[in-house]
């Protein structure tokens, strides 16, 4: 189980997060909703380590992650995507999803360098496995193609394929519906319920409300850095709070 | 003794006023330049060419030779920096900077000369002044003008309430209608004008010599290191520290340790504190 | 990739490996086998610094300072201590690694410029040691530097020399490019967030690239020094960092053999030339600017991008449509 436990942060005299407690369990939806500076990718910031935690604890099964770098959160399983999409423009499709199997890449530079055959298998394995995700996902289209000449949907896809080609076990997703026609929406929540049923535990950070509720297991509705509600989808759309939060005063 | 202390004080006001033109052009377009310690250079170069070689009164090659600086600075801009800064590949500006650097420094070196040519007087003094001789006090002057009239301009100009307004958020100011690619312009004209003058006044002390570029660039980031980022008290400090560590390195150790305890004190500060003596930690967002 | 363009590939490799060792046969004179060797040598440290500047995306403008090191360090090892040429270049490489390591361990947390300046720095210290340390390094009037040994003692033979080492050096870049290990060197230049996120130790991998630099940075000072046969502070100007620089951007980041045509057109041009030549530094720095203004990722790019266009029909689609069976298969597959 991937846990954070009455986290906080603040930037300067802004206070993003405020004891917030939220936990990720496989082979689980866990939705995260709330207006603009609720703080939800803060949140998922700090789970995957780009922000330190000022109190309170990031914990994989137990184990406390505060002190970890994002690097090591990613070798331990913790896969996520990002808001804006974090491509390497220049190189294939494929040749991104293949990075993300960095945490199964066993051999040093210097074995790399002479060409040993450990390398050459891992390289072969990834690259099956890349291949499999990205056509699972929907990119079978555009393997050889290089990133920066991809669409926005096509982007944010790869970008789930890259977290996916690593085994994890758990993919923290940043907003992965921004932009994405409706029916582009329904592929993802068909990848994301494979995902699910595999036993990833998928923590869904979106602005599309009617999308999380849709697909989710579990919601947690933040405002102003603060928990405002969690529980069922249908406990939390219906929750007097919520609507206020959302509707507006 | 105090010659050290002299020739500390005069060599470390070039190195700030460097760390001032840094600054300057940091300020509006987050770029650090390579062909910073180029302008200096050219202000050197240039009054000797004019005053020594052509015979300009001095007030005239003066002018010139900052306008030569100037204009070398806003060329920079528009070829260098303008068109790569609208590409989001960071390393760019660093590539641009670095060509144009090597093409004024080698063109400098073909037309010029390889060789240091003295640079004329500029007040009429014999060469027995000792600690007194104006090679010393005319770059300390330049030094502290710069930094004066940068802060006046700061403070209590409108053009300088831009300034600081587009430096410390260009795209806030681009929303109220700065035309920020005017005002980047602006900074490197003032920037090249700035280090146009440094370079002249610090002619006498350095000699008209084209190998200037490079080492300024180097010596005017260290100072710019030690001293923060952005912070022109912090580039005079460190300039200034810089020019006194260095002279008494040369006196203690010997003329070859000069760069050698220069850039060991760069590291000890960045070891220490990377963002410089004033400067201000910066938080990267993802 | 089609069996057609991998067969013409294996050939083209051939028959440039062939041309490569039959050259100094090929040649007219001295001087232009001399041309192939200090080519040979430059390419040697580009090799290495291409992993650096061109793959990981660090601005080492200062690699002339371990130039320097390893032709000092073979001229003294080799030279004053008489130790066998090949053991000193040995020795040489290893000295060239351990000064990588010193200047990386601190450098490579420096921001971009930061570091640019830090390795001009190196080299800046490393100039002024040489003229101060003259009980070591002979001072300004410099060293003399000894030959290897045959068979590598006739301009032949140590042309074979430099293209045996360089040829290893090749190979050995060439394998970290294409493996993994070269999609997270350009994942470190690209997206430091994105390797990140996928587990790839920045820090780590920035150092172990530039610690390879400085070994063959290393080797090619030995060579380069043992080349020359007389060695001086002067031989080491800031600009040959520049050119070695240069050499790597302008034949393409992320690619091995845009940054070996580089080298070998940087080098000869000035000599073939001749109005060039005076030119020069000045020749190198606008050819800089026309690249980085035109086309940043080189002009190894620049050609990939035009073949490209002649290489026939592209899949055009741009739909986004999952298997989810697949998807559902490749997972059950692959779970830990």
């Amino acid at each position: 189980m991937l846990q954070a436990e009455e986290v906080s942060k603040r930037f300067g005299g802004l206070v993003a997060l405020s004891a917030v407690s939220l936990d990720l369990r496989p082979g689980e939806v866990h939705g995260l909703i709330g207006p603009n500076g609720s703080g939800k990718t803060t949140l998922l910031n700090m789970i995957s380590g780009f922000y330190p935690v000022d109190q309170g604890t990031v914990s994989l099964d137990g184990v406390a992650l505060n002190t970890e770098s994002v690097a090591q959160r990613a070798q331990r399983g913790i896969a996520r995507t990002f808001q804006k999409p974090r491509l390497l423009g220049p190189l294939s499709v494929l040749d991104n999803a293949m990075l993300g199997g960095w945490r199964d890449v066993g051999s040093s530079f210097l074995a790399t360098a002479l060409s040993m055959p450990r390398a050459w298998r891992e390289e072969r394995e990834l690259r099956e496995r890349a291949t499999q995700m990205l056509k699972g996902v929907g990119m079978a289209h555009a393997l050889d193609r290089p990133a920066n000449l991809l669409e926005h949907a096509e982007q944010r896809f790869l970008e789930i394929a890259r977290g996916l080609v690593g085994r994890p076990r758990f993919l923290l997703l940043d907003e992965p519906a921004g932009g994405l026609t409706p029916t582009e929406i329904d592929h993802l929540a068909t990848v994301i319920r494979v995902l699910r049923e595999a036993g990833i535990g998928i923590l869904l950070v979106e602005h599309h409300t009617d999308f999380v509720f849709r697909i989710s297991d579990r919601v947690t509705a933040l405002d102003l850095g603060r928990l405002v509600r969690h529980g069922t989808p249908d406990e939390v759309r219906n929750d007097a709070e919520v609507i206020r939060v959302y509707l507006g005063a | 003794m105090l010659t050290v202390i002299v020739y500390g004080l005069a060599i470390g006001s070039v190195y700030a006023a460097t760390a001032l033109v840094y600054n300057v052009m940091y300020s509006t377009s987050k770029v650090l330049s390579v062909s910073t310690g180029h302008v200096p250079m050219l202000g050197g170069i240039f009054g000797a060419f004019f005053i020594g070689q052509l015979n300009l009164p001095i007030v005239v090659g003066l002018v010139l030779a900052v306008a030569v600086a100037a204009l070398f600075n806003y060329l920079t801009d528009v070829v260098a920096v303008r068109r790569v800064l609208a590409r989001s590949d960071e390393h760019l500006w660093l590539l641009s900077t670095l060509a144009v650097a090597t093409m004024i420094s080698q063109t400098m070196a073909l037309w010029w000369g390889t060789e240091p040519k003295p640079f004329p007087r500029l007040f009429p003094q014999d060469f027995s002044q000792g600690i007194a001789d104006q090679k010393y006090w005319l770059p300390v002057a330049a030094a502290v003008i710069c930094a004066v009239g940068l802060e006046l301009f700061y403070r209590r100009t409108m053009y300088g309430k831009l300034f600081v307004a587009t430096s410390e958020d260009a795209f806030a100011a681009r929303a109220r209608g700065i035309n920020t690619d005017r005002v980047r312009s602006f900074s490197y004209v003032l920037a090249g004008a700035l280090g146009g003058i440094a370079g002249f006044a610090a002619g006498q002390l350095t000699f008209a010599y084209f190998a200037l570029g490079f080492s300024l660039t180097l010596n005017g980031f260290i100072a710019i290191a030690v001293g923060g980022l952005g912070s022109n008290l912090g580039a005079v400090i460190g300039g200034l520290a810089l020019g006194m560590m260095s002279s008494f390195a040369t006196y203690f150790f010997g003329g070859e340790y000069q760069q050698t305890v220069a850039i060991g004190i760069l590291m000890l500060v960045l070891i220490l504190k990377p963002e410089g003596l004033f400067g201000s930690k910066q938080v990267r967002p993802v | 990739m089609t069996e057609r363009s991998r067969v013409t590939r294996i050939a083209m490799l051939l028959i440039g490996a062939v041309l490569l060792v039959v050259l100094p046969f090929l040649v007219r004179d001295q001087y232009q086998l001399h041309l192939a060797q200090l080519i040979g040598v430059y390419w040697i440290l580009i090799a290495g610094l291409n992993l650096v500047v061109g793959y990981s995306g660090q601005l080492s403008v200062g690699h002339v300072g371990l130039l320097a090191v390893g032709a000092y360090a073979f001229a003294i090892i080799a030279g004053k201590y008489d130790i066998p040429p090949l053991l000193a270049l040995a020795a040489c490489g290893m000295i060239g690694g351990l000064c990588g390591f010193l200047l990386g361990l601190p450098s490579l947390r420096l921001p971009g410029f930061y570091f640019a300046m830090a390795t001009l720095a190196f080299a800046v210290i490393v100039t002024e040691q040489s003229v101060a340390q003259t009980e070591l390094t002979g001072g300004g009037v410099g060293l003399p530097v000894p030959g290897f040994n045959a068979p590598f003692d006739t301009p032949a033979g140590l042309y074979w020399l430099i293209l045996a080492v360089a040829a290893l050096i090749t190979w050995l870049s060439w394998n970290v490019a294409r493996l993994m290990w070269g999609r997270a060197l350009i994942g470190v230049r690209d997206s430091e967030v994105a390797a990140r996120s996928v587990g790839i130790s920045i820090y780590r991998a920035k150092l172990i690239v530039f610690i390879f630099s400085g070994v063959t940075a290393g080797l090619a000072g030995g060579l380069f020094s043992s080349l020359q046969s007389y060695i001086t502070p002067d031989t080491f100007v800031f600009e040959l960092g520049l050119f070695f620089f240069t050499c790597i951007i302008i034949g393409g980041r992320g690619s091995i053999i845009g940054p070996f045509i580089g080298t070998i057109i940087l080098t000869a041009i000035p000599e073939v030339v001749a109005p060039l030549a005076r030119l020069g530094n000045f020749f190198y720095g606008f050819l800089l600017l026309v690249v980085v203004l035109l086309t940043p990722e080189g002009f190894g790019r620049l050609i990939q991008q035009v073949l490209a266009r002649f290489s026939g029909k592209v899949n055009e689609s741009k739909v986004v449509a999952p298997d989810p069976d697949l998807l559902r298969k490749a997972l059950q597959g692959a779970r830990n």
